[in-house]
């Protein structure tokens, strides 16, 4: 008797790609993100100019074959811009979204599981942050302290918790009283055993979907801050802050505005797909159905 | 009193018709008939953009040009400056004016010139309340300065009469009389409202009358049918607060706008591909750019990284980048054409790599880190982007502070402040710039906290000096002096581009600013 007609089982990672290689959006959301992580990691290499070398006699060019995209207004290439901009983008979105999430997991875990006064305290906190404008807060913060990376990541990611804390939250009320979470706290398991070993694996996955969806907001965010000169200091590139200068040259040069809009909308196609097609393999009633 | 000459208009009107007259105005509006079609731009109105809203109609607390452009068209002045490309000014509501010593000018009014809404004819006690409340302690008018040493008025007969000061004041006849402080009210009219006004005019006397306010909207000004003088060219005039120069652009090119100012990195385009029917005109401009050094700072307390820092930057380059060369680098704070401006500057307009390298050698300073505060706004964050590469190539590394506009006028009194990208608005007189620099202004509007004796001896001794080139040379010591301490680099006057159908005749001052009650149709 032989066992080679049986395929051998995918690892859970392996489970995910196959699905997401065969949804066509899933597809195409992986090849911009990958692009789009790839050139903003890559960008020391790949860019072919300084992004902050100024050349004021080059100022305001078209785009040629020495500079694709074109230049901005004291003759910066705007193409070695958007990729370093790109590089802006993430380094404001990981943190962000990675900040958020882990905050947003520990709170609403407690208040899902914890006692009911710990639970009210909780989402009195979410309501109370989620109150806020996001915009409105973030150019109240950065009016009062002063426009940077680190003031835009810790306004986006304050305004980001009660997000996924109570996406966790809900999850976690949900599952408690799940038979096999009440068999192991008769075993006599621990609080942290059953969060972490039991809990924690089962509200990961939609917390990653979120999370996926969510970067192109927390993109667009940063980006519509330094469009207003909120957002990171001069020079340091950012899709934003290019359209900012494009902005005020829209009649004259509309090249620059394209520049800087086209990643952002990639951005979101990309990070909107990839995120769709998670769903889909995350969520077992949406498997096989190709999420329709 | 007699004065066949003059009937009296009252712009107010009954209830009845009031509400008729509303009722047709929010049917047109809903209607969509609101704004005017293209077709219509010349037929008696002018439609004109302003950058701001008004804030005050009362000369005694105008709060600059906005209020200007059109209190200058419905009340009169002794004097007015004259449209062109020199300063100067013109006979007004003066027939006669002269100065007969230092601290006496003899004036006498034209017999034809009236108050609307039945204020009667205007009079040497209209002058006399006019100049006087401004300096009353009791009105707190913020134009108070302007006024400088008046001592009264002297009432001589019912149109004529006497300034008198308690000591020579030059710019009496470049910023006095013929701008806003110069402005003559009805004595009867704004006594009938309690001694002030705010937005509504109770009595105009020039060519327009204010016929309406929108806020945020429109101002609209009305031909004055009992305005004796050169007859006014428009029935109307209809200034759209439109804040964005580039919206203004669109509204103009639509066939919304007769007359506005354009954005400087609009020119180029304008240049080369002119719009038809419109004249583009370019004109240099009074304000005054700089990159101030707060002298009280402990990080700036050596003169050579000061001077270091004035001479690595480069004027030129920010011109091209900054100012799509369409601006001229600056000298000082005094713009060419007023007394005391300066031919060139101490430190130069190019930068001076070696010399700012030599002179951070003698400073001692290593591994410098400064900042710089900026208002943001376009040009202004290509500016300091430019001082940013440039400090660079010195080795300091200048840090981008961006501010919105009620934060960064709030920076004077921030003693932490380093360096600053500053641009102050200014008048056709020397004596309007330097006095921001003294040391009584430290930390109030001197930003950079430059205190020095002969200075200020100079700013006060060039207030009365009689003698045009002494008072020039005064002047332009007072800008070795600044430049001298390391505390200032000055940039640019900044330019004012403005374009207009060929069927306006506008008349503008050298700054490019328009005085609409001389506006003409060609």
């Amino acid at each position: 008797m032989s066992d080679t007609s049986l395929p051998k089982p995918r690892s859970e990672m392996g489970e995910t790609m196959h699905h997401l290689l065969r949804d066509p959006l899933g597809l195409v959301g992986l090849v911009i993100v990958t692009l789009i992580v790839g050139s903003a990691l890559l960008a020391p290499w790949i860019a072919p100019y300084d992004p902050i070398a100024m050349n004021i006699p080059d100022r305001l060019q078209g785009p040629s074959a020495a500079h694709l995209l074109g230049t901005d207004q004291i003759g910066r290439d705007t193409f070695s811009r958007v990729i370093w901009g790109g590089r802006v983008a993430l380094q404001v979105a990981l943190p962000t979204i990675g900040g958020a999430v882990a905050i947003g997991l520990i709170l609403g875990m407690a208040a899902g599981y914890g006692p009911k006064w710990l639970d009210t305290l909780i989402v009195l906190f979410f309501d109370t942050l989620r109150s806020f404008p996001t915009v409105m807060f973030a150019l109240a913060v950065v009016a009062l302290v002063g426009p940077s990376l680190n003031t835009v990541i810790l306004v986006i990611m304050a305004t980001s918790i009660p997000t996924y804390g109570r996406v966790v939250r809900t999850l976690t009320q949900s599952l408690k009283e799940a038979e096999f979470i009440t068999a192991e706290r008769a075993l006599g398991a621990s609080t942290l055993r059953i969060m972490g070993v039991h809990l924690l694996p089962n509200v990961l996955g939609p917390l990653a979907v979120l999370a996926a969806m969510d970067i192109p907001t927390v993109v667009g965010l940063e980006a519509g801050l330094s469009f207003l000169g909120m957002g990171v200091r001069p020079p340091t590139p950012s899709w934003g802050s290019l359209l900012n200068d494009g902005y005020s040259l829209i009649r004259n040069t509309p090249w620059l505005i394209i520049a800087g809009g086209i990643p952002l909308i990639l951005t979101t196609i990309g990070f909107t797909f990839l995120g769709e097609a998670l769903r889909d393999v995350v969520d077992p009633k949406l498997r096989g159905k190709g999420g329709k | 009193m007699n004065n066949p000459n003059i009937s009296w208009t009252k712009v107010g009107l009954p209830r009845r018709a009031f509400l008729q007259g509303a009722t047709a105005l929010g049917g047109m509006a809903a209607a969509g008939m609101m704004f005017p079609r293209a077709a219509h731009a010349t037929e008696g109105t002018l439609r004109t953009r302003t950058y701001a809203d008004i804030r005050s109609m009362d000369p005694a607390f105008s709060q600059g040009v906005v209020d200007e452009e059109i209190q200058g068209a419905i009340y009169n002045k002794l004097i007015q400056y004259t449209p062109g490309r020199d300063w100067g000014w013109q006979l007004d509501a003066a027939a006669m004016i002269e100065q007969v010593d230092d601290t006496h000018i003899n004036f006498a009014l034209r017999d034809d010139i009236g108050f609307t809404n039945g204020f009667g004819a205007m009079t040497a006690e209209d002058v006399k309340f006019s100049f006087e409340r401004i300096i009353d302690d009791a009105l707190e008018s913020t134009n108070r300065p302007d006024w400088g040493p008046l001592s009264h008025v002297e009432v001589t007969g019912e149109r004529t009469g006497t300034i008198v000061l308690n000591n020579a004041f030059q710019p009496l006849w470049s910023i006095t009389l013929p701008y806003i402080a110069g402005n003559i009210v009805s004595k009867n009219a704004f006594e009938s409202v309690g001694g002030r006004i705010e937005t509504e005019v109770v009595a105009s006397s020039g060519p327009y009358m204010h016929a309406g306010w929108e806020p945020g909207q429109r101002t609209t000004l009305r031909r004055n049918p009992d305005w004796r003088g050169t007859p006014a060219a428009y029935e109307e005039i209809q200034i759209f607060h439109i804040d964005d120069e580039r919206s203004a652009e669109i509204a103009f090119e639509a066939g919304e706008l007769d007359f506005t100012r354009v954005s400087l990195d609009s020119v180029g385009r304008l240049r080369s591909n002119p719009i038809d029917g419109a004249t583009l005109e370019e004109f240099p401009s009074l304000y005054y750019v700089w990159v101030g050094m707060n002298l009280d700072n402990p990080a700036l307390q050596s003169l050579e990284l000061r001077q270091a820092i004035q001479y690595a930057i480069d004027v030129p380059s920010i011109m091209e980048g900054a100012y799509y060369g369409v601006a001229q680098p600056s000298t000082g704070i005094i713009a060419p054409g007023l007394s005391g401006h300066r031919e060139a500057s101490l430190t130069g307009v190019s930068a001076n790599m070696e010399r700012a390298m030599e002179l951070m050698a003698a400073s001692g300073e290593r591994n410098v880190s400064l900042t710089i505060d900026v208002l943001n706004k376009s040009t202004n964050v290509t500016t300091a982007q430019i001082i940013q590469a440039n400090l660079a190539a010195i080795g300091i590394s200048l840090d981008i502070r961006l501010h919105e506009a009620a934060a960064f006028w709030e920076l004077g009194s921030d003693e932490s402040m380093q360096l600053v990208l500053n641009r102050y608005s200014m008048t056709p007189d020397p004596y309007y710039a330097t006095s921001w620099f003294i040391t009584e202004q430290a930390g109030i509007w001197n930003w950079e906290r430059f205190r020095s004796e002969e200075f200020d001896a100079l700013h006060l001794a060039a207030q009365s000096e009689g003698d045009a080139e002494a008072r020039a040379e005064m002047y332009r010591r007072a800008q070795d002096l600044m430049e001298e301490s390391g505390a200032y680099k000055f940039l640019t006057h900044e330019a004012t581009p403005v374009i207009y159908r060929n069927s306006v005749a506008p008349a503008l001052r050298p700054d490019g600013l328009p005085i609409y009650r001389y506006f003409g149709t060609a």
